[in-house]
This record gives structure tokens, C-alpha cells and sequence, in this order.
């Protein structure tokens, strides 16, 4: 089963023990010294410079030694994740211990997606974006996908008759976007993190969310495919005191609202952490999302947004040792989606999609030795999702729940996931990262075929390694073995970033992605009087391979209004990519096959500017889809692009002490190919087109005292609806021609409050 | 009833089918019971999966459930000899070029079966090629009229229909004339030997009723017995990427009024005349529909979409004259029975009876 040998794995651990142990000989007549974190454990590899920038480094136990000189008199200590440290050195001192304290504010300048702890983003081979905590409070979202729908590359769809949404990123669909909570995969309607629904997660529990464009397969496994969407979750402070954070925020639903109740969208949040004397840190919150739906052309009973109601829990305990990090963390979703039948003259129907989700994760770090750390997580998942059906006869007014066939459904997914991560740092030079990672998945429900669900075992091996300190090159490899379906044998990254001058940064990146198969699409069986739908579970995973390129000009802060240009590319060619198609033993049967291929490529430009207390964002992308139709119609161009353009400007306006934000993105109508019978019944391909649309939010955030905060603002400014789509073949889930957006404008009004000690 | 009593009923019909054919159906012998003023009918179609075709009589109160899968050909009773196909179930039927029936085998079905030209399906956009006129199937079969020179006579391909039912075998079928009747040959289509059965004419019913394994079977009341049926069946809508612009397919609830028993209908829009307010007075303005079966066909109720479950249309009802005149205002009520599909409900009341 395993194909990695756990004695050899047990051999290489003690192999990195018995290296680390190797002592450092102290010269005589010199300053020595050992640089240590907040718990009293050496920080190895520091940078211990003097004002001049001569200096050296510490080695694996944290300790520097160099001779004595008296025109140095002051040394600026730092490393990664820490914050950089001045310390006056005194002559008669023959050896001084410097304390460095953990760089815990500075998250929005570091990364913690891919790697082992965190790194900062100008050092991170990956291209990353980050959309911190301000930028979410500025936006006062009430959800992910509120505050995501206007990054480049990211394009949501409503799926309004289950009232969720999907979410597509560079080109890909929301099957190839990995979505993961502090690195742990999500479970949602489609099993492990297949097409999860991004708004099944607490905002207000975010401290930020990091997305990395091309795969992360070598790390984080399937389907990290178009890309890892890693929600950071907030942390409670490491020093003794307590933090509150209450929040409440009313909300209309396009044009109609009522208050806190009912119509429109009621947010109400409340949470705290404490952390005690003895490392002990425990919190936990509570969030409650009431949306009241909207009716849009419907005039009776029916909503075109389904009302949906969230209660969202969300707690968190921790403590620590001398070496070692421990802590656990439950999140619970508890969601009601209320889809009101039409009216009828003598029985309505109406259904309630109930989902509950319970996601337990266990967190621990330990330091074997400076040089090398281990961290783990073991996360277990209980997903289910239950339809109900009442009646209600309109003569007698009796509601009951229906006993029809099929009419009370159930889907129940498990997923367990263990990762290991070590970090082993041979020399400033070099670091090695080994890993295990184990997925396990059972899914059963209706309509879900008997299985043994999917055991997924990999190893992987990344390193970075820097041969000159412009130069850092990190090359991945993962092996993998899955019960239930082909995975591909080995899959191999190589990630690479050059200084090419002070401000100028290139990264070259090259992975292999792919996709697994999804429980539903391996053993979902759907046959009624017009489905004939099988599950294959003989199919194998969908490949890619992906190539990323960005270039970043970043120059010293405050020195100019154009002070950081982001230029990236990327191209991605999958193969064996899974599609529907007619069962050829049985051609009534649709099925599912490794058919099609399919390609992406793109350009981004994105520009920030800041002038006085005026900062921005400014930001234009070409992605191109695979026509899938060339391979058989020559004619046609292989690539379809969409242009997308967006915007973000903030001011302060100092008087008043408010921030104005202004969101804004152009999506660019997205083109495709489809074929149709022309007027002599002949198969021809026709262009249709899924129209632009514009989305903007403006919202005003002023504190008031210094713990609370007053939001308010517009949503979807521009009062976007539904977008037209020019397809012919719409049918019951094509969505026709008219593809929801939006609900039109809506108005927030919202307070923070926000205590810690 | 064993067949071979069928059998000899059914000749007995053929022999008086002379004398009756003239016969105004209100000389009939049997009692007349008087028209039901009012009712309501929760009709039995079986449930979710919609396996029953449910013939209603307004007068009676009365429905009949009969089984989709019941049976295979249909046998036009009227001077004219004219096949139909089992559209419940979405059987298809394809003319081959032979005259033999021996002389077809799998190898003329491969073909079809792997492009899916045989099949009801929405992918299929010749489907309009090989059903029978969903309006009226009589006027449009795709069986062609049964010819007295047995020569022009084809041999079809048939795909027995797996709409909302198992599939089974497809068979080939060869259907001749012989003294008055019809005389039909089958077998399976990789047989090598056929079966031959007669088929007579029965003028109470507007058609007789083939089952390739039980034979003859009773299928539709006696034709002055029933207004309209309910059932899933094989429809068509203008398609414009679909064989001449229309693409046949399979909808769970149409209505069948009784166009050949004689019965008509017409729909009426509530903003027109509120279904409470409709009398015997505004029956003249009305014009019957007397040769589309589907008049209120699939009208009756809203396909459902992407966001929102089938259901009735309450902005309309319709008028039924049945075979002894008498009108009747229906509006559908549901179509589901505790929340289970493929069990609708009306309600009716005479407006003036005949």
C-alpha cells in the first residue's frame, strides 16, 4: 500500500539529528554570541550584520562569533520571520544572548502557502497575492466571494437553484482551484476539495487569503491544479491578554430589506481569544449570516437568490512546550438554503438544502534541533448535506414532510488528512523540506454507487537552495498512490527566482498539476425518466503541465507613486481531462471519459501607486481558453481570450478620518465556439458569447474612538443582475440565456468593535 | 380474458363492424348515467418515474391506468390502415429498403444504435425523423400506410422506447394487410425467423393494441369512454439546430385529448374569462380544437428551469366537449400528490350538459 519505506524515513530522521550535532569551535578573542526567539530556542542562519553590512551569520545553533573591534559598537540582528533586532554591543561583554521576537504583525509581507512556517514575499520563490485583513474589514464583505470578485482571474458563477456558487480561476474551473483552510483541504458538496463553495466559510474568522496561480501539486496534491486559493485564519496574540471582536452589520438585498430580520442580509458576529500566563491560548466565535434571498421577476412565492441562513462556530485552543507547538482548532457550519416551490392551486413544494460541516484540525511543531522542525496536521472533516421536501396542501394549510421517493435526500462525505513537514537547514545556503501527506475520503449518499471510498498515501521532497544570493531554486518531487483511480506516477516542480537588480525580481516556475477524479464522478449513478447519468471509476486523473512566469519592479517604499509593477504569464496544458460523454457499450448512457485536452494562457499587468494618503491598484489580464472545438474544426482560432480590468483606489481623507475605498473590475465577455445545425442540416460551429459585465463597491469606513469602527457603502454600484449568454443549449442546468450576477445595488450599513489587552 | 377469447371478440367486432359504423353513439343500448356535474381526480400515474398512461372520463368520474410499457403497436380502426409506435415509451422506428424480414440483422441496427439516431434523447437531432406525429399520429405516422401490395411494404427497425423504462431488444417489424386485416411479422433483430400475428380491426375503440409478448391487449377505453389522457410521452418543440427545425423528445406530463373518439377541447386564459365566471354562455366565443391532441399537451403546466420546479399554470384552464356533448371547465390543481411527481390533480364542473 505505502510505497515509501517508514525504516528509511525513521533512518534519514536520525541521520538529520546526528548532522545537527556537529559543534561549533569558538576562536579565542572574539565576541561571541547566540541569537535565540521568544521561547529561548536558537534561531539559526540569523543575519547578524554591523551598520556598515559587513558581518556573518549564525550558525545551526543560533550562535555567531567575530573578533573584537571598537568602531563597531552596534549590530542589527535578523531572520525570517522575525523582527529585525539593534543591539549595542558592550566590549567587556565576552558573549551576549539576543532575544528576537516573532514577526507576527508583518503578515501581510509574508507567505505561508507552500512553505514550511513563513517566509517573507519578496524572499518566496512563489508569486503570490495576498488580500489581508484591511482590505476585507474596507470591503466590509460578508463573504469570500465578495471579496474575491474583483481579483483578476477569479470569475464566479451562481448556481441559484441550490443557491451556492462556483468559483473559476485562470480559466480553469472550480474543480482545478485547490481551497484550503490554514493549508488543510476543504470538504464541500463534491467531496475533497472538489468545487467547494467558498461561502461556506466564516469571514470574519480571516485574517487574510493568499492565492497562488499555477499548481501546488508537489505540496498540496490534487487538484491544486489552476491554483491554491489558502485561507490564513487569525491567531490569537502570543502575549498574555485577550482580544474581543463584535461585529454587526444590516445589509439589503438589491431593493428590499427589512430590519434585522427577514428581507435583506443581517450579519452578526461575535468572537475573543485569551491567552494565559502559562502558554495556554484558547478563543472561539460566532457568526451568524441571515439572507433573506431575493425575488428578482418572481412575483409569488419563489426567489431567484435563495434565502439562505448560517450559523458558523468556530473554536480554538493552544499551548506550547519548550520545543514544541500545539493546538486545535474546530470549525462548525451549520447552513440552511430555503428553495420556496411555486405556487400551485392545491399543493406548493418546498425544498431546504441543509448542509453541516464539522472540520477538527490539529496543528503541532515541534524543533528537534535549531537546524531542524518538524510540523504536522492531522484534520478530520464530516461533511453532509441533506435535502428535505415539505408539502403543503393550500386548501387545508397542513405542511408535512413529503414521502415521495427521492424526495429526502442525503449525501455524507468524510475526509481525513494528515500532513508532516520537515525542515532540515543544511546551510544558509540550503534547506531541504521532506513531507508526507495522507487524504483519505469515504463518500456515500443518494445516488452515490457502494464504495471503499479513496485512500491517497504521498511523499514529497522540496528544498530551496540559493547558490548566490540572487539566485534561489526550489525543485519539488512527489510520489503519490491512490486506491481508487490512476494517479500519475511522480510529479515534479521547479520553482526559481532571480535578483536581477535591487528591484527587479524574475521568477521561473515549471510543475506538473493534476486533478483527481471526484467521488461524484468515479461513483455517482443518476437514472430517472430523463437522466441516464454513470459515474466511471475507471477514470484516471487529469495532467498538466504548467508554466509560470512573473516579473516584479518593486522600488523602496515611499520613494515614488509607481512603486511596484507586477508582470506575470502563465500556461498550462492538460491532458486527459474529464468530460461527459456517451457510453459507447450503451449509447443512452452518459458517462464520464479521459477525453479532452485542454489549455490556458494568460498575461497580467498589475500596477500600485500611492500619493500621500491616496493608494491603488490598477490591473489588466488576457486569459485564453482552449476552444476545444479546433481539434475538429480547423478553422476555428485554438484560443479564445477575455480581457478583464480592475481597480481599487483608497483615500483617506484626513480631516475626517475615513477611508473611501473604491472596488471596481471589467470582466470582458468570455467568447466560445458551439456547433449548430445550419438551414441544410449540416453540423456547422457557431461564435456565442457570454456577455461583459462591470462591478463596482464603494464603502466608506471611519473608527470612531479607537475600538470602534463605522463601515458603509454600496455593493454592485453599477446594479448588475444577470448577464445574457448568446448559446443555443441552455436546458434545466444550462442556465438559458440569462446567467445570474447579482442582485442589484445594495446599501450596508455596519459596526466593529474591536477590544484587546 | 385468455387471448384466444380476445381474439375471437376482436373478430366478432370486425364481422359487426359494418352496421355499427353508422350508428349514432346515443342509440347505444347501454343505460346513459347522467354527466358528473363536478369532480375532483387525483390521477394515478404511479408515481415518479411516470409508468402509467391514465385515461380520464369527466362523465364517469372515472380513470383508467394502464402500464406505459403495455404495449408495442397501435392499429388504427377506421377504413384506413395505419400503424403506430408506442410514443409513451419513446419507441422510434426506422424504414429499412428490405422486404424481407429475414434479410434484416443487427448489422443494420449497428449503425444506428452507435450513432444514437434511434434513441429519444436531446443529443439526437434527427429524432423528429422516426416518431409519429405527436399532434396527431394518424395524419404523420412514421410507419407508412400499410399497403394491400405487400411489396411496397418495408421492413422497420424498432426501438421499443427506454424512456422512463428499462430498454429491452430492439425488434424488426414488418406489417402487411390480409383480407381486412392487419397481419404483423416481428422478431427480435438478430433473429433469423419471425412471427406472425393477426390484428383485426375493432370499431369501438379508436385503436387496437399489439403487445409483441402478450399479443393482443387492452389498452384505451372504448372510445366514447374517455375525454383525455395523461401520460409521459414523445412530444416535439421547433428546435432550430434539429431535422427540419424540430426536435421530437420525451415530456413527463402531456394531456392527450381524444381527437379520434371526437372529443375537443380549447384552453382559455383566466384574463380572459376567470375559470369561476365561465358559463354556458361564453362557450360560442370559443373555437374547439378537434385534430391537435396536444391542445393542452404540455401547456398546462411550466417546464421548471434552472432555478425554479415545474408547475401549474394558473393564468389558464381549459374546456372539454366530450363525445356526448356536454362541456366541462378543468384546471389542474397539482402536479404532485405528496410531493410526489407523476401524480397530478384537477378539479372540473359541467357548464352545460349535452
Amino acid at each position: 500500500m505505502i510505497r515509501f519505506n517508514l525504516n528509511k524515513l525513521n533512518f534519514f530522521i536520525f541521520l538529520l539529528l546526528l548532522l545537527a550535532q556537529i559543534k561549533f569551535v569558538q576562536a579565542g578573542g572574539v565576541v561571541k554570541g547566540v541569537v535565540v526567539d521568544q521561547n529561548g530556542r536558537p534561531v539559526p542562519f540569523a543575519s547578524v550584520l554591523f551598520a556598515d553590512g559587513k558581518g556573518t551569520v549564525t550558525n545551526a545553533e543560533g550562535v555567531f562569533a567575530f573578533e573584537a573591534h571598537s568602531e563597531r559598537q552596534s549590530i542589527k540582528v535578523s531572520a525570517v520571520g522575525f523582527e529585525p533586532t539593534e543591539y549595542s554591543l558592550d566590549q567587556n561583554e565576552g558573549s551576549v544572548r539576543i532575544q528576537l521576537k516573532e514577526a507576527v504583525s508583518e503578515l501581510s509581507e509574508v507567505v505561508v502557502t507552500g512553505n514550511f512556517g513563513i517566509q517573507s514575499v519578496k524572499n518566496s520563490v512563489y508569486q503570490v497575492r495576498s488580500i489581508d485583513k484591511v482590505t476585507i474589514q474596507n470591503r466590509a464583505a460578508n463573504n469570500i466571494q465578495e471579496v474575491l470578485n474583483t481579483e483578476l482571474g477569479i470569475r464566479f458563477s451562481q448556481d441559484n437553484a441550490l443557491g451556492t456558487s462556483n468559483l473559476e480561476m485562470m480559466g480553469m474551473s472550480g474543480q482545478n482551484v485547490k481551497i484550503l483552510i490554514d493549508g488543510v483541504p476543504i470538504v464541500g458538496r463534491q467531496g475533497v476539495s472538489n468545487e467547494i463553495n467558498i461561502n461556506q466559510i466564516d469571514i470574519n474568522t480571516i485574517e487574510k487569503i493568499e492565492i497562488i496561480e499555477g499548481p501546488m501539486s508537489v505540496v498540496y496534491g490534487a487538484d491544486a491544479l489552476a491554483g491554491v486559493i489558502n485561507i490564513i485564519t487569525k491567531n490569537p496574540n502570543q502575549k498574555v491578554g485577550y482580544s474581543l471582536q463584535a461585529r454587526l452589520q444590516e445589509e439589503t438585498v438589491g431593493d428590499s430589506y427589512s430590519p434585522f430580520a427577514g428581507a435583506g442580509n443581517h450579519i452578526r458576529n461575535i468572537s475573543g481569544a485569551y491567552t494565559f500566563e502559562k502558554p495556554l491560548k484558547i478563543g472561539g466565535g460566532l457568526t451568524q449570516n441571515r439572507f433573506g434571498g431575493w425575488k428578482g421577476n418572481y412575483t409569488g412565492r419563489q426567489f431567484e437568490w435563495l434565502p439562505r441562513d448560517q450559523n458558523l462556530y468556530n473554536f480554538f485552543a493552544g499551548t506550547s512546550f519548550k520545543s514544541f507547538d500545539i493546538d486545535y482548532a474546530l470549525d462548525i457550519l451549520d447552513e440552511t438554503i430555503s428553495s420556496f416551490g411555486p405556487e400551485n392551486r392545491l399543493e406548493v413544494i418546498d425544498r431546504n438544502f441543509v448542509t453541516s460541516r464539522w472540520m477538527h484540525r490539529l496543528n503541532g511543531k515541534w524543533d528537534l534541533v535549531p537546524t531542524f522542525k518538524l510540523s504536522w496536521q492531522a484534520a478530520y472533516t464530516d461533511y453532509s448535506r441533506k435535502t428535505e421536501t415539505w408539502v403543503t396542501n393550500v386548501r387545508t394549510n397542513e405542511t408535512y414532510i413529503s414521502a415521495a421517493p427521492g424526495s429526502q435526500a442525503r449525501i455524507q462525505y468524510s475526509g481525513f488528512t494528515y500532513r508532516m513537514l520537515g525542515q532540515w537547514l543544511i546551510s544558509p545556503k540550503l534547506n531541504v523540506q521532506p513531507g508526507i501527506d495522507i487524504n483519505t475520503e469515504t463518500g456515500s449518499g443518494e445516488r452515490i454507487s457502494t464504495n471503499e471510498g479513496i485512500q491517497d498515501y504521498a511523499a514529497f521532497l522540496t528544498g530551496e537552495w540559493s547558490p548566490t544570493d540572487n539566485i534561489k531554486i526550489r525543485p519539488g518531487l512527489r510520489k503519490a498512490y491512490n486506491s481508487a483511480y490512476q494517479a500519475p506516477p511522480i510529479i515534479p516542480s521547479l520553482n526559481s527566482k532571480f535578483v536581477l537588480a535591487p528591484s527587479l525580481d524574475l521568477r521561473l516556475a515549471y510543475a506538473r498539476g493534476f486533478r483527481a477524479p471526484s467521488i461524484r464522478e468515479l461513483y455517482f449513478d443518476f437514472f430517472d425518466a430523463s437522466h441516464s447519468i454513470m459515474g466511471n471509476p475507471e477514470l484516471r486523473a487529469e495532467t498538466s503541465h504548467s508554466f509560470n512566469g512573473s516579473l516584479n519592479f518593486q522600488q523602496e517604499q515611499g520613494s515614488r507613486i509607481f512603486n511596484k509593477t507586477v508582470l506575470t504569464g502563465f500556461y498550462n496544458d492538460v491532458s486527459d481531462k474529464i468530460a461527459y460523454g456517451m457510453d459507447p457499450n450503451d449509447p443512452r448512457i452518459t458517462t464520464l471519459f479521459n477525453i479532452d485536452a485542454y489549455r490556458t494562457a494568460g498575461l497580467m499587468l498589475n500596477q500600485t501607486f500611492v500619493f500621500q494618503t491616496l493608494t491603488g491598484d490598477l490591473g489588466i489580464s488576457r486569459i485564453g481558453r482552449y476552444n476545444m472545438l479546433s481539434a475538429e474544426q480547423v478553422s476555428l482560432p485554438q484560443m479564445l481570450f477575455t480581457t478583464e480590468i480592475n481597480a481599487t483606489v483608497s483615500y483617506l481623507i484626513p480631516i475626517l478620518n475615513t477611508h473611501v475605498n473604491l472596488f471596481y473590475k471589467w470582466t470582458g465577455a468570455l467568447p466560445g465556439f458551439e456547433m449548430v445545425t445550419d438551414t441544410n442540416g449540416n453540423f456547422v460551429p457557431n461564435e456565442i458569447m457570454l456577455e461583459g459585465f462591470h462591478w463596482m463597491d464603494l464603502t466608506f469606513r471611519k473608527p470612531i474612538g479607537d475600538n470602534l469602527s463605522l463601515n458603509l457603502g454600496a455593493r454592485n454600484l453599477l446594479d448588475v443582475t444577470t448577464i445574457l449568454s448568446t448559446s443555443g443549449a441552455g436546458g434545466a442546468h444550462g442556465g438559458g440565456p440569462q446567467r445570474p450576477m447579482g442582485y442589484g445595488r445594495s446599501y450596508f450599513l455596519g459596526l466593529t468593535y474591536q477590544l484587546s489587552k | 380474458m385468455n387471448r384466444i377469447q380476445k381474439i375471437t371478440l376482436s373478430i366478432i367486432a370486425v364481422l359487426l363492424s359494418g352496421s355499427i359504423i353508422s350508428c349514432d353513439p346515443k342509440e347505444d343500448p347501454i343505460v346513459e348515467i347522467p354527466p358528473a356535474e363536478e369532480g375532483f381526480i387525483e390521477v394515478n400515474g404511479g408515481g415518479a418515474t411516470f409508468p402509467n398512461t391514465v385515461f380520464i372520463s369527466l362523465r364517469k368520474e372515472e380513470q383508467l391506468a394502464v402500464g406505459r410499457k403495455k404495449w408495442d403497436l397501435a392499429f388504427s380502426t377506421n377504413s384506413e390502415f395505419k400503424v403506430l409506435i408506442n410514443g409513451t415509451t419513446g419507441a422510434m422506428a426506422y424504414e429499412t429498403p428490405e422486404v424481407d424480414i429475414n434479410a434484416i440483422g443487427d448489422i443494420h441496427a449497428a449503425p444506428l444504435r452507435t450513432a444514437g439516431e434511434l434513441e429519444l434523447t436531446f443529443t439526437n437531432m434527427k429524432s423528429i425523423l422516426y416518431v409519429d406525429n405527436a399532434r396527431n399520429p394518424l395524419s404523420d405516422p412514421v410507419i407508412g400506410v400499410v399497403s394491400a401490395t405487400d411489396s411496397e411494404n418495408k421492413v422497420y427497425i424498432l426501438n421499443r422506447g427506454s424512456s422512463g423504462t428499462d430498454a429491452r431488444p430492439w425488434r424488426k417489424i414488418r406489417i402487411l394487410r390480409k383480407d381486412g386485416k392487419y397481419l404483423v411479422q416481428h422478431a427480435d433483430i438478430t433473429a433469423t425467423t419471425f412471427t406472425s400475428i393477426e390484428v383485426a380491426k375493432d370499431p369501438k375503440v379508436n385503436l387496437v393494441y399489439l403487445s409483441f409478448e402478450d399479443g393482443l391487449v387492452t389498452v384505451e377505453p372504448e372510445k366514447s369512454n374517455w375525454d383525455f389522457a395523461w401520460t409521459a410521452g414523445t412530444s416535439s418543440i421547433p428546435f432550430g439546430q434539429a431535422v427540419n427545425g424540430m426536435l421530437a423528445y420525451f415530456f413527463q406530463d402531456l394531456v392527450y385529448h381524444n381527437i379520434y373518439g371526437g372529443v375537443s377541447a380549447v384552453q382559455v386564459l383566466e384574463s380572459e374569462i376567470a375559470y369561476d365566471n365561465f358559463t354556458e354562455q361564453n362557450i360560442s366565443n370559443l373555437t374547439f380544437n378537434t385534430d391537435n391532441r396536444l391542445a393542452i399537451g404540455s401547456n398546462w403546466r411550466s417546464g421548471g428551469g434552472p432555478n425554479s420546479a415545474p408547475s401549474i399554470r394558473n393564468d389558464r384552464y381549459y374546456i372539454l366537449k366530450d363525445t356526448n356533448g356536454n362541456f366541462y371547465k378543468v384546471r389542474f390543481l397539482s402536479l404532485t400528490k405528496d410531493g410526489e411527481r407523476g401524480r397530478p390533480s384537477f378539479e372540473y364542473v359541467l357548464v352545460k350538459a349535452g
